[in-house]
């Protein structure tokens, strides 16, 4: 038998299919909603707290696929800037506070207020919370977990000195120098001049009196204040001699080894790198926690928050979804016990597995009188391309204290005129 | 019966389908002179786009305020503002010094080494082939890996590096290499040396393979030793590929800023800051792309003086 195929007949039936295969794959799309997320997770400890979260809202949400995309934090804000620019965003964003109002700036966000305000977590939280990511009174994001400032200190080494754990910078200095042993490689304080280092400048800074951003809203530095506060601390490598002599280039990965390999007796960062360090030392015996020292003037401990925001209109439902889930008690404690960052609900910080352990005292402590990073447009530049290399001028003996902070004063100007 | 005699002038008649027949026409189009244009079209179309739109977006954005986190200071025209602050600018003048060093003893370092290296593959002896791939594995490393291995193995606290130079005597105590402002940019050119050494070998070497080994046999006649041959024979014969690839090595040099990102960020103060690490900087960092548009622009056309007095002064078009 032979069948005849007119053109006809052939150009109907490749319509036909064609057709077909344009109606299937959106049929298949519509059962399976997908969103990406940008994060900034790279350690490992991170990466186990995401694949922990991402794990259980799989099984909650089994038809929302989530695909997390690592973006590295040195190239976050060009990477967001150029998705935002060539109009290629993701669906879900993570933005740390000091980044918001950079963002806000340029168009990044999109308003979350009624879908927080309707949310039945939404009284897990208190309102301190939202003030890093609100504008006008407009909510663009949810706090998923907190970066609570602390100190790590080797308590083996302490005790052998005989030393009190310090709670002034003075007192900090103090042990700095005591536990200082150029002969052994010992040094007290590991100081973070590198990169990252710029936001612990400006809370020493700060602890002196000298505050970036004041309460009544104005933008500046007090010159004599934020003089003494970088003469303390660059004096900490340039008078004092108490830190490695590589400050000047030490970033995250620096200080962290230092401190795990014996180097340093103290590093300041925040809950974030707790599983690092306690996979190389015994917590409470090697190591312990202790609230950041208070400065001459006042205390400064960050209590800065990540958070979860919608970039992508088209995807805002289900973006909400994930953005919601990281405020469940199971998921927030899941990603405590893989990185140590705190979670941002009251509920889940009160969960025994927080309240029960020791070591995180310091945390629970400074959840009281923690505050947030400086936010306004052009800040987190200012940190970074002022004060950091300004202060690094400092340690390297290439500038005064005086030069440096009328650099950064100036910077600061040009920043936000 | 008569024949038809069929002519340029009287061609045969043409069915309806032959007429349309796009083969056809590209044939007939392929002879005239609009075929050549039409070739360069694709290629032309896709240079306008990813290059020449580019390129000219962002001079005019050196021209216009343009800070991304500011939007009320709006885009307007500041004509020659960006270029007026850049003068004043200390930053700009540390790191365009910066950029200088960073070029020059890179590429002086880059040079030699290839030119050793090649000089030595060249000889065909017994090994070569195999060294010849282990010295292009460097050139195959991605900058970000490169940097990354580099900050490690010079890192004062775990870096072989230093432990090698301590147990051999030459260094007293571990050395922090990037935190040290006498030593931070040598350190870096080091890493771009070892880095793209290996792009100077692959080109002298294919160089090497085009020229005759006749006028060898007739040095050695002469009784040129083998310095008189590399400065008389090689080099000379080398010049347009070296040119070419100093040319590419400079641009490459003075628009990437990632490894000098990774390894030291500009720092120790503003000790490796060059152009492009700044002119990033400044639109990633504080969101300025007018301003870092104006620096681009200056680079381009440095880049473009130095491309041109280079082929002036190597005579390269004269041969």
């Amino acid at each position: 038998m032979t069948t005849n195929f007119s053109r006809r007949s052939v150009l109907k039936l490749g319509g036909g299919l064609l057709a077909a295969s344009a109606l299937l794959p959106q049929h298949a799309f519509a059962q399976a909603k997908a969103i990406n997320y940008w994060h900034t997770f790279t350690s490992q400890s991170e990466q186990a707290g995401l694949d922990a979260v991402l794990a259980l809202f799989k099984a909650a949400h089994p038809d929302i696929a989530v695909t997390p995309e690592n973006i590295p934090n040195p190239e976050f804000m060009a990477k967001v800037t150029a998705a935002v620019v060539s109009g290629s965003r993701p669906s879900v964003t993570m933005v740390a506070s000091e980044r918001f109002k950079d963002l806000l700036a340029m168009g990044a966000l999109i308003d979350m207020t009624d879908r927080v305000a309707k949310w039945e977590r939404r009284k897990d939280f208190d309102d301190k919370r939202f003030e890093s990511i609100s504008a006008d009174g407009k909510v663009y994001g949810v706090p998923s977990f907190a970066f609570v400032d602390w100190m790590y200190y080797r308590k083996d080494w302490f005790d052998e000195a005989g030393i009190a754990v310090p709670t002034t910078l003075a007192e900090m200095r103090d042990a700095a120098v005591k536990l200082t042993n150029p002969s052994k490689g010992r040094y007290g304080y590991g100081l973070r001049g590198g990169p990252g280092g710029q936001n612990i400048i400006i809370n020493i800074m700060e602890a002196f009196g000298s505050p970036v951003l004041h309460a009544d809203g104005k933008i500046g530095l007090d010159r004599e204040k934020a003089i003494q506060a970088i003469d303390f601390y660059a004096g900490l490598l340039t008078k004092d001699h108490a830190v490695p002599p590589s400050a000047a280039n030490d970033g995250y990965r620096q200080i962290v080894e230092g401190f795990q390999t014996g180097q340093t007796a103290m590093i300041y960062h925040h809950t974030g790198s707790y599983q690092d360090i306690a996979s190389k030392l015994k917590p409470g015996v090697e190591f312990g926690t202790m609230a950041i020292p208070a400065g001459p003037a006042t205390r400064v401990a960050r209590l800065a928050y990540a958070y979860n925001t919608i970039t992508k209109q088209e995807d805002a439902d289900t973006a909400w979804q994930w953005i919601k889930f990281w405020g469940e008690p199971d998921a927030a404690v899941a990603f405590l016990e893989k990185t140590g960052y705190f979670p941002a609900s009251t509920v889940a910080a009160q969960d025994k597995r927080i309240v029960g352990n020791p070591m995180y005292k310091a945390a629970a402590d400074t959840l009281g009188f923690g505050i947030p990073q400086p936010s306004f447009p052009g800040a987190a530049g200012w940190a970074e391309s002022s004060v950091l290399p300004n202060f690094q001028r400092v340690l390297i003996g290439q500038a005064t204290p005086e030069q440096a902070v009328d650099e950064m004063i100036t910077a600061l100007a040009e920043a936000t005129n | 019966m008569s024949r038809v005699l069929y002519t340029a002038a009287n061609p045969p008649a043409r069915s309806a389908w032959e007429a349309i027949n796009p083969m056809r026409m590209i044939g007939e189009l392929s002879e005239t002179r609009y075929w050549m244009y039409l070739l360069l079209l694709p290629s032309a179309l896709l240079i306008t786009a990813v290059v020449l739109y580019p390129t000219l977006y962002g001079i005019q954005l050196s021209f216009r305020e343009m800070r991304l986190n500011r939007p009320a200071l709006g885009t307007d025209w500041v004509l020659f503002k960006h270029y007026a602050r850049m003068l004043a600018d200390p930053i700009f003048w540390t790191a365009l010094r910066n950029t200088a060093v960073w070029v020059t003893s890179s590429i002086a370092l880059e040079f030699t080494v290839g030119l050793i290296a090649a000089l030595a593959l060249n000889r065909n002896l017994p090994g070569t082939k195999v060294l010849a791939v282990l010295i292009l594995v460097p050139y195959f490393l991605p900058n970000v890996v490169a940097g990354h291995m580099w900050a490690l193995m010079l890192d004062p606290r775990l870096g072989v590096i230093n432990d090698l130079l301590v147990k051999t005597g030459l260094l007293t105590g571990y050395k922090a290499w990037f935190a040290d402002p006498s030593t931070a940019m040598a350190a870096a050119i080091i890493v771009e040396a070892w880095h793209s050494f290996p792009f100077f070998t692959l080109l002298i070497m294919a160089g090497l393979k085009g020229i005759p080994t006749d006028l060898y046999k007739a040095a050695d006649i002469d009784g040129a030793g083998p310095f008189a041959q590399l400065r008389l024979i090689t080099l000379p014969m080398l010049k347009t590929i070296i040119a070419a690839a100093v040319i590419l090595r400079v641009i490459g040099l003075v628009n990437s800023p990632d490894l000098l990102l990774i390894l030291t960020n500009g720092g120790p103060g503003r000790a490796t800051q060059v152009l492009s690490l700044y002119a990033f900087q400044t639109a990633y960092k504080d969101f300025n792309f007018g301003y870092a548009g104006a620096l681009s622009v200056v680079m381009f056309i440095l880049l473009m003086g130095f491309a041109w007095a280079y082929i002036r002064l190597s005579k390269v078009n004269q041969d």
